[in-house]
């Protein structure tokens, strides 16, 4: 393989560009792909394969077959055909071991009598014991590139696109798809994988079509379209429901919602089944010439040409005129089925001809050095007797195409095989589908250009644009499309019965034996032929190797090929790397806007939810001790705020709470609780009552959103007369002042009388703060006078300071959640969700005070009804740890009975050293029966011992309340 | 991805919403039979074929609608605002197109 002095599309020969493969310092130009370099540079053998560990060369140069996978860096798996050249790069070959040269798992091929099919599953289940010795082995010698846990994550992202029509694939009937929608006013989207358009254009070789010049035309209006848009290097995913397709770009996923789809996705080659038909030098004509044409490089000195249609003919004609000698031309088909125009003219040039010849067997140690070539016979015979040894170091394949019918499919679209074509071609399509070009099996140009313009006009058409194609120019569509040449071989291989390995599935090492096997012990359906063979199940997912199987399996079991079945096709349909699936690392947090103070005073912060709160700020008993002994101030504006307004709000309120509402006057506040109707406690906090219509409703901090999702849901199916609700959760700050102090500060800062007369416990007022508008709520979960402050977030660090800075005579301290956590628990306060789970019911809680059954209807009545007749089956109390126990963790069990049977009978949910008391205290679940006796005991299961506790009923601290109420 | 027709906002992709379950009308706790009340709770019709069912366009302008959707095929017949007759079902009824 060399470069040629001149020629290549895409490479820039004045700037040059080095790059390593295993090590090897190569060179490349500007615009090379790895494999177009590699192949420049001479290396035929680029990987090993996946079972055998057999040499593999460049085989499509369309990034369809598995052979040109490298491992660049830490990427795996990349398509060198595809992939570009970078300075610097450092490509090495992936499965090989020690060395692509001399690979000893390479060895395996002399084992492969022992492979069979099914290998795995008839060899590695026995012994069981053996399994992980195995897998080791087997994780080392099979499977690809090397995934580096270390690598660090890239950068991913979405893109969400809308458009009338996408044209998937750029070529001619593509192009002009694309420029019929777009020239009627429709937006398009023209998608394909490669860096330019042009499908096969970019490198067929024949200039003499007048046809060419059209296509180049078309292609440059479609950039002064507005309305039309090309997305280069993208490969097309998957189809969803309600139509839309993922592709992926440049690590981008695309979401892209469209009217309608144009497919006009192109053919695949395919290769032939003969007998060493892997050999590093067997390559498919379209790869030789992309080579040529977008490289400037031919792959071979001498070539055979393997062909079933007039494109091998071309590439044969090309290689000449490229300065390669071809060393003959094969072609299954009798002479007067040739058209080409090539015959007469390699002919005269000396080329040897053989008509109704085939290839064998390719000929090489490492690579090909020539092949045997045989008269065809009936059906898939040769005539032995008509052997033939060809030298030669390049050995292309032509004999037929493979619609790329997966998007097809995946779209909804159905496939029935053309005995006549020999290929599977679209036949029901729903209304927002249309197939074109080669995927529809028309090959000529002129066809693609009106078949491409036809669907244009007519999804751009359905869709309310421009006027309906009209019938004359889908008869002279029919017309030429009945024109076209069958351009695929029927044949699928010489029978079996020579001994070399011959590859249906490259990218599973999947050989003919192996699936006449798999066959002959009765998988003969594709379906079960696939899973139990793995055929078609590697990276190219059945694009190189799916059609040979089906052939196969219906020549071997005498079915046709509709008979016989396919699979199924599902996405991705392209490989996609699962960063682009995963999209960009997307963990939002909510911040308080007091968020920075805690930092610069030392805050050390903790998730709570999706909030990032203060857990403490360097001592939380010192913290606990200055709220029970002087003051503290804790930052609370994560707990959730809505605003209630409207004469219907304590019909609402009844409710979705299960206590009652309609008497709490203005200025007064009240602590609820709501369930769902099967009696579950979903939420609690504070409702206040703060103007003649308007209610302030607080939510624990992590139901904010989803208790303002749940009152809108039956404030809009019938419950919302007279409602309007608002959520103001980060509209508001708000930070709790506590402590028996609490009014000292406060005092010198605000005009409102804060005596217990004139603003007593559970009452609310508004008024200004230290000159912010503020709304203060008496209300106390630490157990100490405390006022709750909420006021305008903008406002909250001016609040807090100045709250600090009037606090600091009295000793004064922020607190964070833990010392928060703590002081409730010294009352006996519960957390939801935290104390309570998704089985919770408020009597089961304690909460029993709450629940008011004399009410019309509230949520969960029903259920709490029943409850309350029967009482609760478990109670969630309080405990005490006797002096010297050892403290129990929150969800360690509580056991009852014997070493000899122990059960279960409760957890803890809560359990602190109580700093205040000086005893370890905490919540827990117990059954009632033990549960409701105070004082009762009962032992805590601790790392293998038991921990006797208590049973507490009530507040741990200050039981009367009184604190609260000075 | 589901296109759905948000009655305030129009189509949008369907992961700006939140799945409600299917239409399950609360029946009146004080009236109602014992099977009718752990119907409503518990039991779902997991329907193949076209269903009533609660969308929430939650990442939007947070309206809460009813949608006729086919389980099968994803096809949304239609989407509108709860009434008080979509309880008794006496709202028009669509057929669906496949």
């Amino acid at each position: 393989m060399r470069r040629l002095p001149e020629g290549g599309t895409r490479i820039d020969r004045s700037s040059d560009l080095q790059f390593s493969f295993d090590g090897r310092k190569l060179n490349a130009h500007k615009g090379d792909t790895i494999g177009s370099a590699l192949a420049a540079a001479g290396v035929r053998v680029v990987s090993r394969s996946f079972k055998y560990h057999r040499p593999r060369g460049l085989l499509c140069c369309s990034g369809h077959c598995p052979n040109c996978l490298v491992q660049i860096g830490d990427e795996p798996n990349v398509r060198s055909c595809m992939r570009p050249v970078e300075e610097g790069m450092q490509v090495s070959s992936q499965n090989v071991w020690p060395s692509l040269r001399f690979d000893l798992l390479s060895l395996s091929r002399f084992a492969s009598r022992f492979m069979p099919a099914g290998f795995y599953y008839k060899t590695f289940i026995r012994p069981k014991w053996l399994w992980p010795f195995y897998e080791h082995v087997l994780r080392n010698a099979a499977g690809l590139g090397l995934v580096d846990p270390k690598t660090p994550r890239g950068r991913y992202d979405k893109r969400y696109l809308h458009t009338d029509v996408v044209v998937a694939g750029g070529g001619p009937a593509g192009i002009s798809a694309a420029h019929a929608a777009g020239a009627r006013g429709a937006s398009v989207l023209l998608v394909d994988e490669n860096a330019e358009l042009g499908g096969h254009l970019r490198f067929t070789s024949s200039t003499s079509d007048p046809k060419r010049a059209v296509v180049q035309r078309l292609r440059s209006e479609l950039d002064q379209m507005q309305n039309v848009h090309v997305l280069a290097n993208t490969s097309i995913l998957g189809w969803y429901r309600h139509n839309w397709l993922a592709a992926e770009t440049d690590n981008r996923l695309l979401k892209i919602r469209m009217g309608s789809l144009v497919a006009a996705t192109g053919a695949f080659e395919r290769p032939l089944q003969f007998d060493n038909n892997d050999l590093p030098g067997v390559m498919l004509g379209g790869a030789v010439l992309r080579l040529r044409h977008q490289f400037g490089v031919v792959a071979g000195t001498r070539a055979l040409v393997v062909t079933a249609n007039d494109d091998g003919w071309e590439v044969a004609a090309d290689l000449r005129a490229a300065g390669v000698e071809v060393a003959a031309i094969v072609d299954e088909r009798t002479a007067s089925a040739c058209a080409s125009p090539h015959t007469v003219s390699l002919a005269d040039e000396g080329v040897p001809i053989y008509f109704q010849h085939t290839v064998l067997k390719a000929i090489g140690a490492g690579e090909v050095t020539a092949a045997m070539i045989a008269q065809v016979a009936k059906g898939d015979e040769v005539d032995k007797t008509t052997c033939k040894r060809i030298n030669c170091d390049l050995l292309v394949i032509s004999v037929g195409w493979t619609p790329d019918t997966d998007l097809t499919h995946l779209a909804g679209g159905k496939t029935r095989y053309e005995s006549d074509r020999a290929e599977m071609l679209p036949t029901e399509l729903p209304a927002h589908l249309h197939v074109v070009g080669r995927a529809a099996g028309t090959h000529g140009l002129e066809a693609q250009l009106l078949e491409g313009a036809i669907a244009g006009q007519t999804a751009a058409h359905g869709l309310g644009f421009g006027a309906r194609t009209d019938a004359g120019r889908v008869a002279e569509l029919r017309q030429l499309k009945s024109q076209e040449s069958k351009r695929s071989s029927s044949r699928v291989s010489v029978p079996a019965g020579m001994a070399k390995k011959r590859f249906v599935c490259l990218c599973e090492d999947v050989t003919e034996e192996d699936i006449l096997s798999t066959i002959a012990e009765g998988y003969d359906s594709m379906q079960l032929l696939k899973r139990y063979s793995t055929v078609s199940m590697g990276p190219c997912q059945g694009k190189m190797c799916s059609m040979a199987a089906i052939q196969i399996c219906a020549r071997e079991t005498g079915r046709s090929i509709p008979d016989t079945g396919t699979t199924t096709s599902r996405p991705p349909a392209a490989p996609v790397s699962l960063g682009a699936l995963a999209g960009q690392e997307m963990e939002p947090v909510q911040l308080s806007p007091l968020h920075a103070w805690h930092l610069m005073n030392g805050g050390k912060t903790m998730v709570a939810g999706r909030w990032i709160r203060a857990e403490h700020y360097g001592d939380p008993v010192a913290e606990i001790k200055a709220v029970r002994e002087a003051v503290g101030l804790i930052d609370v504006s994560s707990l959730g705020k809505l605003r209630l307004t409207g004469s219907g709000v304590p019909d609402l309120l009844q409710r979705v709470y299960i206590n009652k509402w309609r008497k709490l006057g203005v200025g007064q506040s009240r602590y609820g609780v709501m369930c769902n109707d099967e009696g579950i406690v979903l939420d609690d906090g504070v409702c206040a009552h703060v103007g003649e219509d308007e209610w302030y409703m607080s939510t624990t901090s992590s139901g904010a959103t989803g208790m303002y999702d749940w009152m809108q849901w039956w404030i809009q199916s019938g419950w919302g007369e007279g409602v309007h609700l608002t959520n103001v959760t980060e509209a508001f700050a708000a930070m709790n002042l506590a402590g028996p102090r609490t009014r000292e500060v406060l005092r010198d800062l605000t005009d409102i009388d804060l005596s217990g007369d004139a603003f007593p416990y559970m009452a609310t007022r508004n008024g200004e703060v230290a000159g912010v508008p503020c709304r203060l709520l008496r209300i106390g979960f630490t157990g100490e006078l405390s006022y709750e402050l909420h006021c305008p977030s903008g406002y909250a660090v001016s609040l807090w300071e100045a709250l600090i800075a009037a606090g600091q005579a009295h000793g004064i301290k922020a607190f964070g959640v833990e010392a928060q956590r703590v002081l409730r628990l010294e009352k006996g306060h519960i957390i939801v969700g935290h104390d309570t789970d998704g089985l919770t019911d408020p009597i089961m809680a304690n909460m029993e005070w709450a629940v008011k059954l004399d009410k019309t209807d509230f949520l969960g009545i029903r259920h709490l009804s029943r409850v309350a007749e029967h009482g609760p089956r478990d109670r969630l109390v309080g405990f005490k740890v006797p002096a010297g126990g050892a403290k129990p963790e929150e969800g360690m069990q509580i056991v009852a009975g014997d070493d000899e049977q122990t059960e279960v009978i409760g957890w803890v949910t809560s359990c602190r050293m109580s700093p205040t008391l000086g005893e370890i205290i905490g919540l827990c679940w117990l059954p009632s029966e033990l549960g409701d006796r105070a004082g009762a005991e009962f032992k805590i299961h601790i790392d293998g011992r038991s921990q006797p506790a208590r049973v507490w009923h009530g507040a741990f601290y200050d039981p009367e309340g009184t604190r609260l109420r000075i | 991805m589901l296109l759905l027709n948000c009655p305030n906002c129009g189509p949008r992709n369907v992961s700006e919403f939140r799945f409600g379950n299917e239409y399950n009308p609360r029946p009146d706790p004080a009236t109602t039979t014992e099977d009718a009340w752990v119907d409503y709770l518990h039991l779902r019709n997991n329907k193949l074929g076209v269903q009533k069912e609660w969308w929430h366009h939650g990442t939007g302008c947070g309206l809460w609608f009813l949608a006729e959707r086919h389980t099968k095929t994803g096809e949304v017949l239609r989407t509108y605002l709860w009434r008080p007759d979509s309880d008794s079902g006496t709202e028009p009824e669509v057929e669906a197109k496949r």
